[in-house]
């Protein structure tokens, strides 16, 4: 297919398209953003560990993959619109990279919507990208029950919780659409972690749990395990939703 | 001396056309040949083969010389049939000994077929009624082959240059549509049948007539049964029906096709349910037959609530899934999307309605009627585009039955193989596979037209059934399907690159389709019939073709065929399809695939594979509405797959090893294997080779060290 050739207006001197890895690009998404047709792209290297992590390749050892040029992402970002509303951008943990919001600009320039994936454990990136008007949507991980020992052992790292609460709190007075999810491992949260994480973010938009996946988990120890079934997922869904929306 | 003419006089009197004793066993004993009946060989060469007597009696003799100085103590009537064979050879009598094969199957073969599952069809379960189905399959395939077509046309099929399809069902006509007014205007009046039911005054009694008449079909059609706008003509029996109601009717009528396993052969009937948001225009002022059969003074516009409600309840069944919350394999629900739908108040809720069922449980098939189309589906992509004289009779809508008479499918790879790189030899041969094929139609029709000329002493009786002034198979209107197999494979050979690997490989391939729609065409004129071009499912097909290649094409097929050479787990890419392997995202496949679609008219389907990835509704939404407006393409299904635990019985998402509840490996896996959903355990080999390569729109990472393709998934 046949790429379209793009001035690179936003870069900063010095600054080339190689300085912003990305490692996966997904084209076409129908479950990254309710109701749009949107393109992923996944940024490698993350600050949590969180032991049912299913990136974790993109995690720990990124380098090893190929870098997918930027030139190659935009041409054919601008070949599919009108398909595509929006680009998603994952990871890893997209707010720690630095060139993020260049990376946006030459997403937003195409003229169109871009959603973040975040874990919420950078505020200060998450409000000025908000700020600039560079995201649309957030859609961000909330790990656990917002307690230092529930939340270090979910991440898989020490976490410094008052950023994450911040981050919560900006989204929170909705300046932009957002949505907290939270992976469940039956392992890691039981059915009152849920409810109390759900009283927590009372007043939210919305808490979505996800089942978690066992096929291939960064900690093999949860290689395999029972997830819980679908129903109680939704069961859950539903109860939790109650007691966010009250 | 009798004469000849008398022979066969007797003959007649002492068989009378009884078929039910002709299993004889010859047994001798050992010091005398008891029972043996040298004349029996006589009057049987007699009886079925143009051989002189003399020669019959001297033959007679040979046999019972080589019988008696033998020192077989058993012998069976097919033994001493293939002696009397030999002995034809013999002399070079090889017409006769055509007409006196005798047709079966080895004691091996029944054998493991008694104990072994079939797995041609999917679709057929394993018990004694399917193995009752697949003898009488093996004897009629025989048969058509040696009796019904000539001997070029059977010899291609038998080398793999085209597929004769349901050589098991050579005596009865391919598929078929029917409309649901027939039933409620004449009620069930089935010739043989012990009774006649008047029209239908309850919905109950009209969904008990609509399933014994499709079991009544189904037996005399080898494939699909479709319905026309379904929800549509039952809105008149459904006045004064509250949600719930209509939700058990919605019900009962996907449980009873759902679970139809007890008709023939154990095979459920492969049913199609054509349905519809908005009243087609061309319903729209016919008027409406209700309770009795009688028509009810209004236009079937008027039913718009009725048919909205049946049509979102079916879509709540589909939903909830069966007993053990896995998808519906039947009835298929096939959604017709128009410029009027969208025009129809409510199609927003309806269309993520059905989107919430194609991302849950994967049912919903979105079929795509532009501009002035009208279609009828049904089968596994086949529909009918309803023509200027088809809308005339949408007047009367329960003249509206439709057939296809045959399939037969041409193996392009092998066109490609054959043509060298060649062009003008290229394109030769694929004339020249079409003309095959429409000698086969023609073989097939005469055949058919035969059977139907017995009306209704002959076995076709419920097809000649007259009661709006001409028989129920309306062999004027009757389409004749050439479908195609591996398009991507022969581009492959011939040009070097698969389709999707370069402009120029996909123009070859919408070339050769342009050309054999001109061929059709052509045929279609000459012939004073309706050839079109289908998109073969081949569920069997592009596994036979692909192992036929190897052993006639190798060692060149061994780097075209797709698949698993070592397991044996081979296959070609279906129809027009593009790799199923590549990673082309659904936006393009559903483009570029629907370029093809307006060549086929016999109607066509792109599969989205989902894997496990459960879809936002509002985004397939989205996807729908855009491939409606921006694209050609004239049908689209999503696939999800699923595990289902044969221990604790629950259903998860995803092709797993193990039950993710309760841990058994007892498992078997359901998704689609072309057109339907099934259970994988039944798959043949070659689609298994598919699913394995199936592209199920992950994101991928290449390793950076050496160009080895190594993937994972990323949701």
């Amino acid at each position: 297919m046949e790429l379209t050739k793009r001035e690179i207006v936003h870069f900063p001197q010095g600054m080339t398209w190689e300085d912003i890895k990305v490692k996966g690009f997904l084209e076409t998404s129908f479950v990254d953003w309710a109701g749009k047709v949107v393109s992923v792209l996944f940024l490698p290297g993350c600050n949590f560990r969180c032991p049912y992590c299913h990136n974790h390749l993109l995690v720990l050892n990124p380098e090893q993959y190929e870098d997918i040029s930027l030139a190659h992402i935009v041409g054919r970002l601008a070949e599919l619109k009108g398909w595509v509303d929006g680009v998603c951008i994952s990871g890893g943990e997209p707010t720690i990279h630095p060139h993020l919001p260049l990376l946006i600009e030459e997403i937003k320039a195409l003229g169109f919507l871009v959603k973040l994936d975040t874990n919420g454990s950078q505020p200060h990136v998450l409000r000025s990208l908000v700020n600039e008007g560079l995201v649309d949507f957030v859609a961000m991980d909330v790990k656990a029950p917002l307690d230092e020992i529930s939340y270090t052992r979910t991440a898989g790292v020490l976490v410094n919780l008052e950023r994450i609460k911040e981050s919560i709190s900006f989204l929170q007075k909705g300046r932009i659409e957002y949505q907290f999810r939270i992976t469940v491992v039956p392992a890691l949260h039981r059915e009152e972690d849920l409810l109390k994480l759900a009283l927590q973010l009372r007043g939210s938009s919305s808490l979505t749990p996800q089942n978690f996946n066992p096929q291939d988990p960064l900690d093999e120890n949860l290689k395999g395990t029972s997830p819980y079934p679908d129903e109680w997922i939704r069961e859950m869904e539903a109860r939790i939703a109650a007691i966010v929306n009250s | 001396m009798i004469s000849v003419a008398e022979l066969r006089k007797r003959d007649r009197e002492v068989s009378g056309g009884d078929t039910t004793d002709m299993a004889l066993f010859v047994r001798t004993s050992e010091e005398s040949m008891e029972g043996w009946d040298r004349q029996r060989i006589v009057d049987a060469l007699i009886r079925e083969t143009y051989v002189d007597p003399d020669t019959a009696e001297a033959i007679s003799l040979e046999v019972e010389e080589i019988i008696r100085s033998s020192n077989i103590n058993m012998i069976t009537a097919p033994l001493v049939r293939e002696l009397v064979d030999a002995k034809l050879i013999e002399r070079g009598l090889e017409e006769v000994r055509r007409q006196h094969t005798r047709l079966g199957m080895p004691l091996y073969d029944v054998d493991q077929l008694i104990m072994d599952p079939n797995k041609e069809n999917a679709n057929v379960p394993h018990g004694p009624e399917a193995t009752n189905l697949t003898l009488a399959e093996t004897i009629k395939k025989e048969y058509a082959l040696l009796r019904v077509f000539s001997q070029e046309v059977a010899d291609a099929h038998m080398r793999g240059d085209i597929h004769l399809h349901d050589l098991g069902f050579i005596d009865r006509p391919y598929c078929s549509g029917q409309s649901l007014e027939y039933i409620k205007k004449f009620g069930l009046n089935l010739p043989n049948s012990i009774s006649m039911a008047k029209p239908a005054k309850h919905p109950e009694v009209l969904l008990a007539h609509m399933v014994k008449f499709a079991a009544g079909l189904q037996s005399h059609f080898a494939g699909a049964i479709g319905w026309d706008a379904v929800n549509l003509f039952f809105a008149p029996y459904l006045e004064g029906m509250g949600d719930a109601e209509v939700k058990q009717l919605a019900q009962m009528l996907i449980f009873e096709f759902s679970q139809q396993a007890v008709a023939r052969g154990g095979q459920a009937i492969f049913t199609d349910l054509n349905l519809y948001w908005e009243v087609p225009k061309h319903f729209r002022d016919v008027p409406a037959i209700g309770p009795k059969g009688e028509f009810t003074g209004k236009t079937y516009k008027e039913y718009t609530k009725e048919a909205q409600q049946l049509v979102w309840a079916l879509f709540e069944v589909y939903s909830e899934g069966d007993g053990a919350g896995r998808p519906f394999f039947f009835p298929k629900p096939l959604v017709h999307i128009t410029e009027d739908f969208f025009m129809t108040p409510g199609h927003e809720k309806f269309l993520h309605h059905i989107c919430e069922v194609a991302s849950e449980k994967g049912n919903t098939y979105f079929v795509f009627d532009r501009g002035e189309t009208a279609k009828i589906s049904e089968c596994c992509r086949l529909s009918f585009k309803l023509e200027a004289s088809d809308l005339e009779d949408a007047k009367r809508p329960w003249k509206m039955r439709y057939t296809a008479l045959q399939n037969v499918t041409l193996n392009l790879p092998r066109i490609g193989y054959l043509s060298g790189g060649n062009d003008t030899k290229l394109f030769e041969n694929i004339s020249r596979f079409i003309e095959i094929a429409v000698k086969a139609h023609l073989e097939k029709k005469a055949f058919v037209e035969r059977l139907l000329s017995l009306g209704e002493k002959g076995p076709l009786a419920l097809l000649t059934m007259n009661q709006d002034g001409e028989s129920y198979l309306r062999m004027h209107r009757a389409t004749y399907l050439i479908g195609m197999v591996g398009l991507n494979e022969m581009v492959k050979i011939h040009a070097g690159q698969e389709m999707h690997e370069s402009k120029e490989a996909f123009k070859l391939g919408l070339q050769v389709i342009a050309h054999m729609k001109l061929l059709v065409d052509k045929m279609s004129k000459r012939h004073g019939m309706r050839f079109v071009l289908e998109q073969t499912p081949a569920e069997s097909t592009a596994y036979r073709f692909a192992k036929l290649d190897l052993r006639f094409h190798s060692p060149q097929a061994g780097h075209i065929v797709m698949g698993d050479i070592a397991r044996g787990e081979v296959y070609y890419t279906n129809s027009t399809y593009l790799n199923n392997a590549a990673a082309i995202n659904p936006i393009e496949r559903v483009q570029h695939e629907g370029l093809f679609h307006p060549l086929i008219e016999a109607g066509s389907l792109t599969h989205i594979w989902l894997g496990e990835a459960r879809p936002s509704p509002e985004s397939l939404a989205n996807f729908v509405t855009k491939t409606f407006m921006y694209t050609q393409n004239d049908q689209i299904a999503f696939s999800p797959e699923f595990t289902t635990c044969n221990d604790c019985a629950r259903t998860s998402r995803g092709l797993r090893d193990l039950c993710p509840y309760c841990g058994s490996e007892d498992v078997d896996g359901i998704t689609r294997i072309t057109g339907y959903f099934t259970k994988i355990s039944s798959w043949n080999k070659g689609k298994l080779g598919e699913l394995r390569d199936r592209y199920r729109n992950q994101g991928f990472m290449k390793k950076s060290s050496d160009s080895a393709e190594v993937e994972f998934t990323l949701e």
